[in-house]
């Protein structure tokens, strides 16, 4: 820890040292006063809001030059009055550690030298080109609030605390990153969280030793149960009130700067499944959509593998009609149901990821290019036969009917390992998979609490299936769901709407 | 609050039922009615209160050695001879069970779903599938048997409803006319199929209110019974007595029965075979997470998770030396029982009048 030097110019040399061949590092001598007290704005050119520093910080001081900054008043502690009854800008921070000012520096902060003073000034001027708030793009609602996060942490904050007003809730501000740097706020409230997951959310991002973190998935990857596994443990949304509805249920809010993508944890299969507009819905759709997702699971990672088993092992298990239809539609195929179905589905995710990286009417085009004319010329050409179409369309249609993308994502991948079990052991290979699936969400947990609650146990007696496997009108959730073990139980006290006596 | 290590009653209970429902309920129809025939009912009933006073006992055990696991206070109690040969029955009767399930389901797998794949193969997955699961903490296996109990308990009714319509229920009648010196033999028979209850009561020290254990642990077994009797009564009613002493496994057959009209899915019995993977695995995942939990406590390790690759081919072997289906469910069961007998209603027994004998000691 350096210390800074009574000397101005002993300060700005060392400074000068430290950011040598920085060429968009600005100093801007001033003199104070009728003394001509000698002083140094240093701030890197593009990171701070320049009309601000001018006007609030500059003119302050120089303004008023006749005023005499010899006065013994002024004189016993310059900085402070500078600070005090000079400058207008909001935020002001005296300092003396180097490091701290380097720091400061680089996140945009203006810092203030005077002559013959160990201290220095740190004035909050950042102000950098930002996209404004716009409407998340990856979970759109019908109906609901429609700002999105946006990569500045500042404005992400915003978004949530404009949520929720209450003194209880923390913002806990750290650095990540040894040369990033990266800002992140961990937010929760207090008397609702439950301590264990608080501390094991601290303990693990306090472990993190790493060059930089650019996106929060940096963090997710790096504090997550087990990164060997395909499915998220932690989730990721872009939709401030999905960050604030979790925090009221008693979750930990992560946002990291430069990025759109908050983290919330703990996670289960419960609160994955659920999409930012359930909770804006009336509880009968809301609950006939929340089964047909479960059944959408099952749909994105067995569809194609029970085409295989059926065709290949179990013809006698379909009606019987069917199997002559199937079997005279594959007649012209030459190959056998696991080929087939392989061919199709990397195709399409050939077509998927290609649709994903172009931009949005070469995007659309690759959609009907790939989807209409290859799959119907596919059968034509008698590659593959019209339901093998079908399933593909079905399989890709449920990933998106998924409401989390990493959830999702996961399925597509494992769809694959059930194909090949499919076609070596027909349907007691996918039941086997099915089971060591099982086995493996069950292993899972995140910060401590069980991945797959509330369907293994924990939250179940209480009631969580309420708000997961349905959705029950609000008047029946008056309680906190139980997996995040929180604090506070109830969230809401009897409403008697017309039943008063 | 879900501690480490814990489990809940609600867990434990359906530790039970998926541990108990396996394979048993395949045969346990026909081979309560050749003992019984129209009263087989009675021996299911009888059988599945045998374990009541064995699962009271094992929780006074737990309840004078707070905190600690069934091996441990067999460690206290005994001497280090006789503990190691409990030790090694258990051990044994476990990896036989673990091998006679094995045999059995991949029969019916291969009789029903790949009739044209080696029985050594399905076996080999099987195994490797089940490790996976047993090298985990009893509490995963405790949550996925949380997950697969809605589909052990949908299944009775799945049967109950689906057959309804071709449903003859005088087959039922008459009744009361048993033989009462076969009725211990029935209920021999109809106890086998309550295997796996000893398994559970071993988690009693883990759970999270041990008070309540015993409760949730009877309220698991009743609920097996009760599952049992709805099968018997359905496939009694189905095919009558004397079919159905001829039946192998007249549960799945009963399902190969149904044809409503509208089904997407023709032959119903090979989906259900299907599903029931799930449920004869979560049997075997205890079995086989306790015998590496026994190894454990043999060899002092410090976790069991080392013990479950050298047991897959073990178990494997087991499950091969019966040359056919017949000398399985004859010599194999038959020995088995005895097993079972021992390590369920001995070795508890024994281990809990030892016990109590020594902390009368103590106190005087």
């Amino acid at each position: 820890m350096e210390e800074l030097s009574k000397d101005l110019n002993t300060n700005l040399q060392m400074l000068e040292e430290i950011f040598k061949d920085v060429d968009d590092l600005v100093f801007r001598l001033v003199e104070l006063g009728e003394s001509k007290t000698k002083a140094c704005f240093v701030f890197i050119d593009e990171l701070i809001d320049g009309a601000r520093l001018s006007e609030y910080a500059i003119q302050a001081v120089l303004i008023d030059d006749k005023k005499d900054f010899n006065l013994k008043l002024f004189t016993s502690n310059l900085i402070k009055n500078l600070a005090n009854r000079e400058i207008t800008i909001s935020e002001v921070k005296e300092e003396e550690d180097l490091g701290n000012i380097i720091d400061a520096i680089l996140s945009g902060q203006t810092v203030l030298f005077v002559e013959k003073e160990k201290k220095a000034l740190l004035l909050e001027t950042r102000g950098f080109p930002t996209r404004g708030i716009s409407e998340p793009e990856s979970e759109t609602v019908v109906r609901g609030p429609r700002d999105g996060f946006g990569e500045n942490l500042k404005m992400n904050m915003a978004l949530v605390r404009r949520r929720i007003r209450d003194p209880k809730l923390k913002v806990k501000m750290k650095k990540v990153g040894r040369r990033s740097k990266t800002d992140i706020a961990i937010m929760y409230i207090e008397d609702i969280i439950n301590e264990n997951i608080l501390e094991e959310v601290n303990k693990r991002i306090e472990q993190i030793d790493i060059d930089a973190i650019l996106d929060s998935s940096t963090l997710e990857f790096l504090i997550e149960d087990n990164y060997l596994s395909p499915f998220p443990q932690i989730e990721v949304t872009e939709r401030p009130d999905t960050v604030a509805a979790s925090i009221y249920e008693g979750r930990v809010g992560i946002l990291v700067d430069n990025t759109p993508f908050a983290l919330i944890a703990p996670v289960t299969i419960g609160a994955i499944m659920q999409a930012a507009e359930d909770h804006y819905s009336r509880w009968t759709i809301t609950s006939f959509i929340r089964l047909l997702r479960i059944f959408a699971v099952f749909l994105a990672a067995l569809a194609p593998a029970f085409y295989i088993a059926m065709t290949s092992f179990h013809p006698g298990l379909i009606p019987t009609r069917l199997t002559y239809y199937l079997g005279a539609s594959r007649i012209n195929v030459p190959f056998p149901a696991v080929v087939e179905a392989f061919l199709m589905e990397i195709t399409i995710e050939v077509l998927r990821e290609s649709g994903t990286r172009l931009a949005g009417p070469i995007g659309s085009t690759i959609g009907i290019v790939g989807g209409l004319i290859i799959g119907q010329a596919s059968v034509e050409a008698g590659i593959v036969s019209p339901l093998m179409i079908i399933i593909v369309a079905i399989t890709t249609i449920s990933v998106f009917a998924l409401p989390n993308y990493e959830w999702a994502s996961g399925f597509r991948f494992i769809r694959f390992a059930y194909m090949i079990l499919a076609a070596i052991f027909g349907l007691y290979g996918i039941m086997l998979g099915i089971v060591v699936l099982f086995v493996h969400l069950a292993k899972m947990e995140s910060f401590g609490i069980p991945y797959t609650a509330p369907y293994s146990g924990l939250g179940l007696r209480e009631g969580d299936l309420k708000d997961t496997l349905i959705r029950a009108p609000l008047q029946k959730l008056k309680y906190r769901p139980r997996f995040t073990l929180p604090k506070d139980k109830k969230r809401m006290g009897d409403i008697k709407n017309g039943k008063e006596e | 609050m879900e501690k480490k290590n814990r489990i809940s009653n609600q867990q434990l209970k359906a530790l039970l039922v998926t541990t108990v429902i396996g394979i048993g309920i395949l045969s346990l129809p026909s081979e309560v009615a050749v003992a019984l025939n129209n009263d087989g009912w009675i021996a299911i009933l009888i059988g599945g209160l045998i374990p009541v006073p064995f699962i009271m006992i094992m929780d006074r055990l737990f309840k004078m050695y707070p905190k600690k696991s069934y091996f441990q206070i067999t460690k206290e109690v005994m001497s280090p001879f006789v503990a190691y040969i409990f030790f090694i029955v258990f051990f044994i009767y476990t990896i036989v069970v673990i091998g006679y399930i094995h045999r059995v389901f991949a029969e019916v797998i291969k009789a029903y779903l790949l009739e044209n794949t080696p029985i050594k193969v399905i076996l080999i997955t099987m195994l490797v599938a089940v490790s996976y699961a047993a090298r985990s903490r009893l509490e995963v296996l405790a949550r996925v048997a949380v997950m697969i109990y809605p589909i052990i308990l949908g299944f009775p009714i799945f049967l109950l409803v689906v057959n309804l319509p071709n449903l003859d229920y005088t087959n039922i009648l008459p009744i009361f006319q048993l033989d009462i010196k076969q009725i211990p033999n029935g209920i021999f028979t109809a106890y086998f199929a309550y295997l796996g209850f000893e398994i559970t009561t071993l988690a009693f020290n883990i759970t999270e209110d041990n008070t309540k254990s015993v409760k949730y642990t009877l309220r698991g077994l009743f609920t097996v019974i009760g599952v049992y009797l709805i099968v018997f009564f359905v496939t009694l009613s189905q095919y009558g007595v004397f079919q159905l002493k001829r039946g192998i496994w007249p549960s799945i057959d009963v399902i190969k029965e149904v044809d409503l009209p509208g089904y997407f899915v023709e032959n119903l019995d090979g989906i259900v075979l299907a599903i029931w993977v799930l449920v004869v695995y979560s049997s075997l995942g205890p079995f086989f997470h306790t015998s590496g939990i026994i190894l454990k406590e043999i060899f002092n390790t410090k976790t069991h998770e080392v013990f479950i690759p050298f047991l897959i081919p073990i178990t494997f072997v087991i499950s091969i030396i019966p040359d056919n289906l017949v000398v399985v469910t004859k010599v194999m069961a038959r020995i088995l029982e005895y097993l079972a007998f021992i390590v369920s209603i001995i070795l508890p027994v024994v281990i809990f009048i030892v016990a109590y004998i020594k902390k009368r000691r103590v106190k005087t």
